[in-house]
């Protein structure tokens, strides 16, 4: 992994030096809380409903096992014994003290960590692939753009009071795990059949929120040396031009729709023009240069099969689910990637225990070259683990409560924290998540839906991904209670589509019962267990669905 | 003391800003900068007179407006509405790299301590700043910070280029 | 007009804090049942002070809920209010129940 210059240490440094100014100031009434607003958001901290939250990076959702270490000593000595990995791979704290959060950051960065541009108005942390260089279906390891990303945004002087948030998201792989389509930029890298070089496929105007959209391809490619020309090219036509009269219009969503994709296209590509001889034009040994942080560990020769691995996939049926679920074909012969499942009935959606953050470093150090990574749907992966390993990595993993074998299943609920932490939600989303995960706590019928995917938002920020969601939940209040809309046909992944809202909303005691008469819907008319829920959906439609769920 | 900041230095502001053109014949004498539609109704007039002349950017003009006139001019001044506003980022480094503007480029409006280092590394020198701010405890702002990634005003090459 | 009682987030911890006046001096208590509720005119005074107590960097974006006496106490009248009062509604992931670290 990319491995911090003297330069860049200095940069973290000075950074906790500055925010502790800040801070000192605001305790001492020199800054007004508005003004402050600004600071603390720039770095991460939110006043939420019952404390402040503190944001960290986990830059493209990569972390060594001293990372890990570290994050569960903050969790431990600062905040109430555990964290939250969120949808944009990084991790949240729910009760720091803002005189605290100073000895936080110096903390985190003498692991090379930080909180920088984890919330505010400027260009956020980069997410990519959690199965970044290990997966069968790789192109071109997309880390490497996303750590030329990290550094070209960081503190950028000119892109650091934009209209309003923006993400930007790149994958290297033919399946797309980084649902690069719902993003501000997304960056798929392709290859160029005719030159046979590798470049960029550019989705400009996705995003979820209020008003979910599609990003649309205003470049088909984009050769990698003009990939941060290019996007410097964008960010200041969105930081000219995008909508700063109504919070609500000014993602760069809005200013692609409202412009239109072919003029906004001919903004950017003007704007390019000047700029694409400029200083950010990457070269050769630029490339060569951040890719040499990223080089393939010395993987050990191995057959790609196991004795003991294979007898007990034959004898223990828990261990051959467990390996059916969440394990991973890895593109080294013997190797395996293993999810940890964040999704448990009895921890919310992504919480993870300081405990179980010290026992997944250790074993990060044990199986699985002592690296760590998130992922957007709020899990965890060791990425390189023996086959050999898998059976006494399962033994404790099960110790930790991190086996459940429901990766990408109807289990596997994303959940933003609702109303029991957020300022801005309008309803609970982690309960119901609770209550669902509790309904359909049994694997046979987990196993039998196969894939199919529920997220929950607890308001229309949609933070929880519900519009991406095969069946997505959004709660909302009306007239003091707590309802929930469903939303049908949503995907994240190469085929993304937002999902629509089915009909009325359901109270939170019936919302359970309702994604179960969904779920049986699909099972009595699927064609056959292959045909998953977005194919049924997709073929019988909206209407049928409804019909069923209402009538 | 004028609470103004220019090249790091706290300084008196001896620009003023004019708007009364069309109200009598006479120019005034002095250092003033004038609104962009004053400029561009006006400027052979104006550059009858002896003084320094600047012009007031609103942040939503396209400098390519003065872009040709920048050799006759001093000053431009930038506005920004509020902290969260950063238009005029973009404009300050389109004058300063594109178009090649070597006089003063002035942030004006919420002007404050912890934008010092965007705006001056953006290209900005000269910062009103708002009345509540301390120009003499502001200098400190712009040395918070000494490592810088990306290219900007003040840098051509990103770090990754520079540190090898 | 409802009975009403001021809240906001002291300034240093973050936590979610109630306006008690006693003899006209404020005070903040993160216990929602020791809070000041008024009604009409004299929640006048507890908005000043709360206002005052904001000027002077000790709590930050005070404002007035709507709160219900019952027997045991004051409850606030709306959902996120409760939740605000009472804290998450969900289990907190705790240390030390389901995982037992196994020593390295």
């Amino acid at each position: 992994m990319y491995q911090y210059s003297d330069q860049d240490q200095q940069l973290l440094l000075e950074r906790v030096a500055q925010f502790r100014g800040q801070v000192a100031r605001r305790l001492k009434g020199e800054l007004s809380e508005e003004e402050f607003k600004h600071q603390r958001l720039r770095n991460g901290l939110y006043l939420q409903l019952h404390a402040y939250m503190l944001r960290v990076a986990i830059p493209y959702g990569l972390l060594s096992s001293d990372q890990m270490r570290t994050l569960a000593h903050i969790a431990r000595k600062y905040d109430k014994g555990y964290g939250h990995f969120s949808t944009r791979q990084n991790i949240q704290y729910n009760w720091p003290k803002l005189e605290d959060v100073p000895d936080i950051l110096d903390d985190l960065a003498k692991v090379e960590m930080h909180a920088i541009q984890t919330s505010g108005n400027c260009i956020r942390n980069t997410t990519s692939d959690p199965l970044a260089s290990v997966a069968r279906d790789e192109l071109e390891d997309p880390r490497p753009y996303c750590e030329l990303i990290r550094q070209w945004s960081t503190f950028h002087p000119e892109f650091n009071f934009l209209p309003r948030k923006f993400k930007i998201a790149v994958s290297g792989a033919t399946q797309d795990r980084a649902a690069v389509a719902v993003h501000d930029i997304g960056l798929r890298l392709i290859k160029n059949e005719t030159s046979g070089e590798n470049g960029f496929e550019v989705y400009v105007g996705g995003g979820l929120g209020r008003t979910p959209m599609i990003g649309k391809v205003i470049r088909s490619f984009l050769p990698k040396e003009d990939m941060l020309t290019y996007l410097e090219a964008i960010l200041r036509v969105y930081n000219t031009l995008g909508r700063r009269d109504n919070i609500y219009k000014a993602r760069i969503k809005i200013l692609v729709h409202e412009t239109g994709e072919d003029k906004f296209r001919e903004l950017v590509e003007a704007e390019w023009e000047k700029i694409k001889a400029g200083g950010l034009y990457l070269k050769d040994e630029d490339f060569a240069w951040v890719k040499g942080f990223f080089k393939d560990p010395d993987y050990e020769l191995l057959p790609d099969n196991d004795t003991e691995f294979e007898n007990l996939l034959l004898s223990n049926t828990d261990f051959a689910r467990w390996v059916d679920k969440n394990i991973e074909l890895h593109k080294q012969s013997g190797y395996r990637i293993v999810y940890l499942s964040l999704k448990t009935a009895h921890q919310p959606p992504g919480d993870v225990t300081a405990d179980q953050m010290d026992a997944i470093a250790d074993l990060a150090d044990k199986y699985s070259l002592s690296q760590i990574r998130t992922t957007h749907r709020q899990n965890l992966v060791l990425s390189d683990v023996k086959l050999q390993d898998l059976p006494a990595l399962w033994e404790e993993l099960k110790a930790l409560d991190l086996a459940t074998p429901n990766y990408n299943h109807v289990t596997d609920i994303i959940s933003c924290p609702g109303l029991d932490y957020c300022a801005l939600a309008t309803a609970r989303s982690i309960p119901i998540s609770q209550a669902i995960t509790e309904r359909f706590d049994n694997y046979d019928f987990i196993n039998d839906l196969g894939d199919v995917s529920i997220n929950i938002s607890g308001c229309i920020n949609a933070c929880g991904h519900h519009h991406v969601a095969n069946i997505g939940i959004l709660g909302v209040n009306k007239k003091g209670t707590e309802v929930y809309q469903l939303t049908l046909g949503g995907s994240a992944r190469e085929d993304a589509a937002i999902g629509k809202i089915i009909g009325p909303a359901f109270e939170a005691d019936e919302i359970v019962d309702a994604v179960e008469k969904v779920l049986s819907v699909y099972l009595e008319n699927r064609e056959d267990p292959e045909e998953t829920f977005l194919m049924t959906y997709r073929r019988l439609g909206q209407a049928f669905f409804k019909e069923r769920l209402y009538g | 003391m004028d609470n103004y900041i220019k090249d790091r230095k706290v300084d008196s502001n001896e620009w003023m800003p004019f708007t009364g053109l069309e109200d009598g014949d006479s120019l005034p004498t002095g250092d003033i900068y004038v609104p962009i539609e004053e400029w561009l109704n006006a400027r052979e007039t104006l550059l009858t007179r002896n003084g320094r002349l600047g012009v007031a950017l609103r942040n939503t003009d396209d400098p390519a407006i003065i872009k040709d006139d920048l050799d006759r001019l001093d000053l431009v001044v930038l506005e920004f509405p509020k902290m969260a506003d950063g238009r005029a980022f973009t404009q300050a480094r389109l004058l300063r790299e594109r178009y090649g503007f070597k006089g003063e480029i002035r942030a004006t409006g919420d002007v404050l301590y912890d934008q010092l280092f965007y705006m001056q590394r953006c290209g900005i020198n000269g910062f009103e700043l708002r009345d509540d701010q301390n120009a003499s405890h502001s200098l400190r702002a712009f040395d918070e910070m000494t490592v810088t990634y990306q290219p900007a005003s003040d840098e051509e090459l990103p770090l990754w280029r520079r540190q090898k | 007009m409802a009975l009403q009682v001021y809240t906001a987030s002291l300034l240093k911890e973050g936590l979610v804090a109630y306006l008690t006046l006693d003899n006209n001096l404020p005070s903040w208590t993160t216990d929602i049942h020791q809070a000041t509720a008024a009604i009409d005119d004299s929640l006048e005074a507890l908005k000043k002070a709360a206002e005052q107590s904001e000027q002077d960097n000790i709590v930050v974006a005070p404002y007035a809920i709507d709160v219900i006496k019952t027997d045991s106490g004051i409850i606030a009248a709306t959902k996120r209010e409760q939740i605000r009062a009472t804290g998450p509604t969900i289990e907190l992931p705790q240390e030390n129940i389901r995982v037992s670290r196994k020593a390295a």
